[in-house]
C-alpha cells in the first residue's frame, strides 16, 4: 500500500472526554488548508510528517548530527545544538537516530486497518459511557478518501462517529462523509467574511455554505465549536448571532473554546514563529455572561477543552 | 439525644496523628532525625507494666492461662478516662496522645527507638529507666528472642533483611463474628463455653486438659472485657453526678448506661452496637498486637441503625455524628514499629480499613443509608484512617459510585474499589465456599477477610520479586561476596530465549519464599506455645466448638499467609526487554546486558535507553501484557508451591505498602532500565511511573490482561486531576469506574491531586501539614513521608484527559 492510500495521522488521542459525547478516542489528520494564528496544535497544519525538538531532552550525544545526510545539524559548546531548518528536508533520519526523545517525528502515514485496530482497543469504554471515535485534524476533509474509509469501518464495527471540520473543503468531500458521520462538530470562528478572512487567510463563504448544506442534508446531529479568542469574536452580539443560526441549523449544543497559549511550545518545537503573542482568552466573567446568553437562546452550552 | 456538639474541623483537633514517618530505607537512614512520630505522641508503658507484673505473677501456668490473666490485669487495672466531647468510650493508653507497644513480642526495637534521635521524644527519662527495667525481664522470653535463639544456623542469615525480603514480627489480621457477638453478647459467649466444658468433663478426652484451659482462659478475658466497660460505667455516672451542664449530663448517663449494658448483653440501639464494637476492636488490639478492623459497618450496624429510626430514636444527622465519633477513636490507636518496618510502613498508624457495600451470603446487595452515611462521615472529617474499602458488584446502584466520587474527589484516597467480579471467583480458587466468599470484607489495604472465620491471617512479609530477578541473573551468587545466598539457577549465558530466564526467576521466588515461609513457620509455633489468644479464638467460630485456641487449628479455607509482593511489574518489563533487545535486536547478548547493568549502566546509556524503550506494561500493547500476564502467573505458582505448616499454600497479595519505595533501595539495576536503588512501579498492578503513556483506559486494559484468578489480590494506584471527578465531566469518570468493573480489575484507587500542589507541600510543608495522599493501600499525610518517598508519589502518572 502506498502512502496515498494511508492516511497522515499526527496522534491517536485516547480517554477524549471533549470532542463528542461520552469517553471517546479522537484520531488526528495531519494538515489543514487554514492557518489560524492561535493554532493550539501547530503540528496540525502541514501536509507532510515533521521534526519537533526537544531541546531540554538533549543530552549532546551527537548521533543527530552524524545521521543528517545535509548537514543541517550542529552542536557546539557554546551554543548547543542547532538546526538549520533550510537546509533540512524532513528526511527525519536524525529522529531515528535519537535515543532520548529529543527529536521526534510528528505525523505518520498509518492503514486504516491500523488505525481503526487502535481505536477499537477502547471499544469497551465506548460503550459504556456512550462515546466512540471522532475524527479530527487537521482538516478531514482534505484527505478525504482515507476519512471516508476509517470511518466506514469505524459504523461497520457499530462505533459512534464523530467528524470534527473547519468545513473548508470541497461539498463533495463532505458529502461523501456524512453517512458515516454520526455527529458533525463544525468550527465557527468568524461569522463576518472580512474579518474571517483577514485573521484566518480565507472568506468564510464556503464554510458557511457546506454547513447550511449539511445541516440541510440532515444525517448527522450537528455541534458548533467556536474558538473564543478576545476581541476578534467574543463579543455578545456575534456569539448571539451563532446561537441564532445554530438554532436555524438545528444544533443540539455549542461548545465554547476558550483561546489557550498551547500552541506557543508546540510552534517553537516546530521551528515556526508564534505569531499570536497579543492572542487572549476571554475573562471568565465575559465566558459565563456568553454561556448564559446561548443558553437563553435555547441552545445547550458546554466551555472549554 | 442532642447530636455532638463539635464540627468535624474541632473533632480533628481532638487527636494526635499515630501515623509514623519512614525514617529507615531498608536498612539505610531516610531523615531519621525527623522522630518516627508526632512530638506530643508518647510511649505508654502501661500495658507493658501490668502485663509483666502479670507474667511474673504466673510463672509455672499453663501459657494459655497466663495470657487471659495479663490481658486481664491490664483491663482491671489500667487508667481510664472520658474526653469531655466523646460519647464512645474507650482507650488503649492512660493518656489521650499514648501508643503501647507489645513488649512480650519483641522488647529491643522499642527499647533502641526510645534511646534514638527518631524516638527519643517518645519517653522521658524516668520512662526509659522503666523500660530498660521492663525490658529486663523480657530478655530471653520474648517471642524475638525465642525466635532467634531457635532458628537453624542456615537460616540466620536470612532472618535479617538483605534486600529480597523483609520477614514481619507484627501484622496479624482477622474479623471476630461481629454478628455472633451482637446477638449472644459476651455473656451468652460465656455461657455457651460453659456449656462447652460441661459437655467436656462428660466426655475427658485426650487433650482434656489443653481444652479446659483454653476455654478457661476464655472466660477470664472475656470476664474482663465486660468488667473493662464496667469501669467506664461507674467512670460516666460519677462524672455525671457532677457535670453541671445538661445536655452533657444526659450524654454521661447514657455512656455510663450503655457501658453497664454492653458488650455483656446484646446492643439494643445502634449506639450500643458501636459502642459493643469498639470494646472488641480495642481489646483485639491489646490483647496481641494487630491491624486492621475490617467490619462492613452497614451490613453489621444497618438493622440497628434502622430500628432506632423507625422509633424515632435517632436521626440521620445524629447517626453522622457518631460515625464521626468513631472515626475519631480509631485514630487514636496506634503501633511501635520498628524502624526498618517503618520503611515499608511510611505514614500509617494502624492500617485500618471499614468496609461497605457488597452483598449478603446470597448475592443481594446491601447498601442501605448507613453506606452512605459512612462515605458522608469520612468526607466531612478527611483523616487518613479508616480507609473505606467499597466492594461492588452487579447490583451495586448508580448513587454509590456516584457518591463514592464525591468522596474520592477531596483527594483523601478513598473508597478504594474492590471488584466482587474479578475477587469472588479468586476467592473460590483459594477453596472458599461461595457463599463465605460474598460475605468478604478488607480489613486494612487490600487485605481480604471472611468475617468471623479463624483466618489467622498473617502477613509474613514484603517480597521484593525484582531482586528475585537479578538473582537469577547471577545464578543465585551475591557477585560482591562470592556466596551463594539465592538458588544455583544456570548460567544465563546458556539462555536460549526469554522463557529461560523467566522459569530462573520463578526458581528464585521459590527458593526466597521456602526461607520467609519457614521463619514464619517457626515464628508460627513459638506465637502458638507463647503467644496464645484465648481471648480473641473465641470470638471466632469453631474455636469453642473444638477447645482451641485460634494458632492451633485453621479454618479450612486457602485464605491464609501471605507475603506482600513489590515490583511485579519491573520484572515484567524487564523480561520484556531481554526478549527484546536481546533475543530479537539482538543490540547486546544477555551476559554483555548484566555487565553492563551491574555498572548501573555507566558509560552505556545507549543499552539502558533501548531497555528503557522496548514495550512497557501499561499501555494496552500485547507484546508487553502477554509477558506480564506470564510473568505475574509464573511467578505467583512458584510462590505456591511453598505449603505452611497447614498444608497451604504460600501467597502473594497487592498490599505492596510503601516498600515500592523503602525496599528498592535493595536492589541494584534491573533490565527495565531502572538504576540502582529506583523505586518500583508502584501497587502491584500500576504500570512503570511515567511509561504509561496511552492514559488510562489503556492503563486499565492491560492490567485486566493479568489474571486475578490465577495471581492475587491486586492493588491498582492511579492519579488523576480533581476536575475530572467533578460538574459535566463526572459521567465520564462514573462510565470509566464501571468499565473498571466489566474488565474485571480486582481494585482501584486514586490520589486526587494536582502535581502544582504535592511540589507545593513538598516546599512548604507547614502549610500542607492536613494533605492527605494515596501511598498503596493506606492514605497518608503527604509531609509525613520522607523527601525520597514523596518523590515517589510525585512521578506516578498523572492521567489527564483532553
Amino acid at each position: 500500500m502506498n502512502d496515498k492510500e494511508k492516511g497522515l495521522i499526527f496522534n491517536i488521542q485516547k480517554f477524549c472526554v471533549h470532542d463528542g459525547p461520552g469517553i471517546r478516542t479522537t484520531v488526528f489528520m495531519k494538515g489543514c488548508p487554514l492557518s489560524c494564528p492561535w493554532c493550539s496544535n501547530p503540528e496540525s497544519q502541514n501536509f507532510v510528517p515533521e521534526m519537533m525538538v526537544r531541546d531540554i531532552n538533549c543530552r549532546g550525544c551527537g548521533a543527530c548530527v552524524q545521521a543528517c545526510p545535509r548537514g543541517a545539524i550542529t552542536i557546539t559548546k557554546t551554543a548547543g545544538r542547532k538546526i538549520n531548518r533550510e537546509k533540512c528536508d524532513s528526511c527525519l533520519s536524525c529522529v531515528a537516530a535519537c535515543l532520548y526523545d529529543s527529536l521526534k517525528q510528528c505525523g505518520k502515514y498509518l492503514t486504516v486497518a491500523k488505525v481503526v485496530n487502535e481505536v477499537l482497543q477502547d471499544k469497551i469504554f465506548y460503550e459504556n459511557s456512550g462515546g466512540g471515535v471522532t475524527l479530527s485534524g487537521g482538516e478531514p476533509l482534505s484527505q478525504p478518501a482515507f476519512a471516508k474509509k476509517f470511518l466506514t469501518a469505524c459504523k461497520k464495527e457499530g462505533l459512534h462517529t464523530a467528524l470534527e471540520t473547519s468545513g473548508v473543503g470541497s461539498w463533495t468531500s463532505m458529502e461523501s462523509l456524512l453517512p458515516v458521520v454520526d455527529l458533525l462538530l463544525f468550527d465557527i470562528k468568524q461569522l463576518d467574511s472580512d474579518k474571517h478572512r483577514k485573521t484566518t487567510g480565507i472568506k468564510n463563504d464556503l464554510i458557511l455554505e457546506n454547513l447550511q448544506k449539511a445541516a440541510r442534508l440532515g444525517l448527522s446531529e450537528l455541534w458548533l465549536r467556536v474558538p473564543l479568542i478576545a476581541s476578534f469574536n467574543d463579543s455578545e452580539n456575534h456569539i448571539r448571532q451563532i446561537a441564532t443560526l445554530g438554532i436555524e441549523l438545528g444544533a443540539q449544543k455549542i461548545s465554547l473554546l476558550p483561546y489557550h497559549e498551547g500552541g506557543k511550545a508546540k510552534s517553537k518545537q516546530l521551528g515556526k514563529t508564534y505569531s499570536y503573542e497579543q492572542g487572549k482568552a476571554p475573562g471568565e466573567n465575559h465566558i459565563r455572561k456568553l454561556k448564559h446568553l446561548i443558553e437563553k437562546e435555547g441552545l445547550a452550552v458546554t466551555v472549554g477543552n | 439525644m442532642r447530636a455532638q456538639t463539635l464540627t468535624p474541623e474541632n473533632l480533628r483537633k481532638q487527636f494526635v496523628s499515630r501515623a509514623i514517618r519512614n525514617i529507615k530505607r531498608g536498612y539505610a537512614d531516610d531523615e531519621s532525625g525527623r522522630g518516627m512520630f508526632r512530638s506530643e505522641i508518647r510511649l505508654d508503658l502501661q500495658r507493658s507494666r501490668l502485663m509483666t507484673e502479670s507474667y511474673k505473677a504466673t510463672e509455672g501456668e499453663a501459657m494459655v492461662l497466663r495470657r487471659a490473666k495479663a490481658l486481664a490485669n491490664i483491663l482491671n487495672k489500667m487508667g481510664i478516662f472520658i474526653r469531655d466531647y466523646e460519647r464512645i468510650v474507650g482507650y488503649q493508653t492512660a493518656e489521650p496522645n499514648g501508643i503501647f507497644h507489645p513488649i512480650e513480642q519483641n522488647w529491643k526495637s522499642p527499647q533502641r527507638l526510645a534511646n534514638s534521635p527518631a524516638g527519643k521524644t517518645l519517653l522521658d527519662d524516668a520512662g526509659r529507666k522503666e523500660l530498660d527495667e521492663l525490658c529486663k525481664y523480657w530478655k530471653g522470653k520474648s517471642i524475638s528472642d525465642r525466635h532467634q535463639a531457635v532458628l537453624p544456623e542456615d537460616l540466620k542469615k536470612y532472618w535479617t533483611y538483605e534486600g529480597t525480603f523483609l520477614w514481619s514480627q507484627l501484622s496479624e489480621l482477622g474479623i471476630p463474628n461481629y454478628e455472633k457477638l451482637f446477638n449472644l453478647g459476651l455473656q451468652g459467649l460465656i455461657n455457651e463455653i460453659r456449656e462447652k466444658m460441661a459437655r467436656l468433663d462428660q466426655k475427658i478426652p485426650a487433650d482434656y486438659v489443653e481444652q479446659k484451659d483454653f476455654l478457661t482462659a476464655s472466660i477470664i478475658s472475656l470476664e474482663a472485657v465486660i468488667n473493662f466497660a464496667k469501669r467506664y460505667a461507674v467512670l460516666a455516672k460519677e462524672s455525671a453526678v457532677r457535670q453541671k451542664n445538661a445536655t452533657r449530663k444526659k450524654i454521661l448517663e447514657e455512656i455510663a448506661e450503655t457501658c453497664a449494658w454492653v458488650p455483656a448483653n446484646p446492643p439494643r440501639t445502634f449506639i450500643e452496637a458501636i459502642q459493643f464494637f469498639y470494646f472488641i476492636h480495642l481489646v483485639r488490639y491489646l490483647e496481641y498486637s494487630t491491624l486492621g478492623i475490617g467490619v462492613r459497618i452497614d451490613y453489621l450496624f444497618g438493622p440497628y441503625y434502622e430500628k432506632d429510626l423507625k422509633e424515632g430514636k435517632i436521626t440521620k444527622e445524629e447517626t453522622l455524628g457518631i460515625l464521626q465519633l468513631l472515626w475519631i477513636k480509631l485514630n487514636e490507636l496506634g503501633l511501635v514499629y520498628s524502624p526498618t518496618v517503618s520503611s515499608v510502613y511510611s505514614g500509617v498508624a494502624s492500617l485500618q480499613a471499614v468496609t461497605i457495600g457488597g452483598t449478603d451470603e446470597k448475592g443481594r446487595d446491601v447498601t442501605n443509608d448507613l453506606t452512605y452515611l459512612t462515605m458522608e462521615a469520612a468526607k466531612s472529617l478527611k483523616i487518613i484512617e479508616p480507609s473505606i474499602a467499597l466492594r461492588v458488584h452487579e447490583g451495586t446502584p448508580d448513587e454509590v459510585y456516584s457518591r463514592a466520587t464525591d468522596v474520592i474527589k477531596t483527594g483523601i484516597g478513598y473508597p478504594s474499589l474492590f471488584n466482587d467480579e474479578a475477587l469472588i471467583p479468586l476467592y473460590e480458587r483459594w477453596g472458599v465456599p461461595k457463599n463465605e466468599a460474598k460475605q468478604y470484607a478488607v480489613s486494612g489495604c487490600v487485605y481480604i477477610e471472611i468475617p468471623g472465620k479463624n483466618v489467622v491471617r498473617r502477613s509474613v512479609g514484603y517480597f521484593v520479586l525484582p531482586k528475585c530477578l537479578w538473582w537469577a541473573l547471577h545464578q543465585g551468587v551475591n557477585p560482591k561476596t562470592g556466596e551463594q545466598h539465592g538458588a544455583k539457577t544456570p548460567d544465563p549465558a546458556t539462555f536460549k530465549s526469554w522463557e529461560d530466564v523467566l522459569e530462573a526467576y520463578a526458581e528464585q521466588v521459590k527458593f526466597f519464599t521456602s526461607k520467609i515461609e519457614t521463619l514464619e513457620r517457626i515464628n508460627n509455633e513459638l506465637l502458638t506455645q507463647y503467644a496464645p489468644r484465648p481471648f480473641y479464638s473465641a470470638l471466632l467460630d469453631g474455636c469453642i466448638e473444638q477447645g482451641k485456641d485460634c494458632r492451633r487449628w485453621v479454618y479450612n479455607s486457602l485464605l491464609h499467609h501471605f507475603s506482600q509482593v513489590i515490583g511485579g511489574t519491573n520484572v515484567a518489563d524487564a523480561i520484556t526487554a531481554i526478549k527484546k533487545i536481546v533475543f530479537e535486536d539482538r543490540k547486546v547478548t544477555l551476559p554483555e546486558l548484566i555487565t553492563i547493568m551491574d555498572k548501573n549502566w555507566a558509560g552505556r546509556e545507549d543499552v539502558r535507553l533501548a531497555c528503557l524503550n522496548a514495550p512497557k506494561f501499561g499501555n494496552d500493547d500485547d507484546y508487553a501484557d502477554e509477558i506480564a500476564r506470564i510473568v505475574q502467573t509464573r511467578g505467583e505458582a512458584a510462590m505456591e508451591e511453598v505449603k505452611d505448616r497447614f498444608g497451604h499454600s504460600h501467597r502473594g497479595d497487592g498490599s505492596a505498602v510503601s516498600a515500592t519505595y523503602g525496599l528498592a533501595a535493595d536492589t541494584p539495576a534491573t533490565p527495565d532500565g531502572r538504576f540502582d536503588r529506583e523505586p518500583f512501579a508502584d501497587s502491584t498492578l500500576a504500570p512503570a511511573p511515567g511509561r504509561d503513556k496511552k492514559g488510562p483506559t489503556a492503563v486499565l486494559k492491560s492490567c485486566s490482561k493479568i489474571s486475578t484468578v490465577n495471581t492475587f489480590n491486586h492493588l491498582l494506584n492511579q492519579k488523576f486531576l480533581p476536575k475530572f471527578l467533578e460538574d459535566d465531566l463526572k459521567p465520564a469518570f462514573l462510565s470509566y469506574l464501571k468499565t473498571w468493573k466489566k474488565l474485571k480489575v480486582p481494585h482501584i484507587q486514586f490520589n486526587v491531586v494536582d502535581r502544582e500542589t504535592l511540589l507545593k507541600a513538598k516546599a512548604q510543608p507547614e502549610r500542607y501539614s492536613d494533605l492527605i495522599v494515596r501511598v498503596a493501600g493506606f492514605s497518608a499525610y503527604f509531609v509525613d513521608l520522607s523527601s525520597g518517598l514523596q518523590d515517589h508519589i510525585i512521578a506516578r502518572t498523572e492521567q489527564t484527559l483532553t
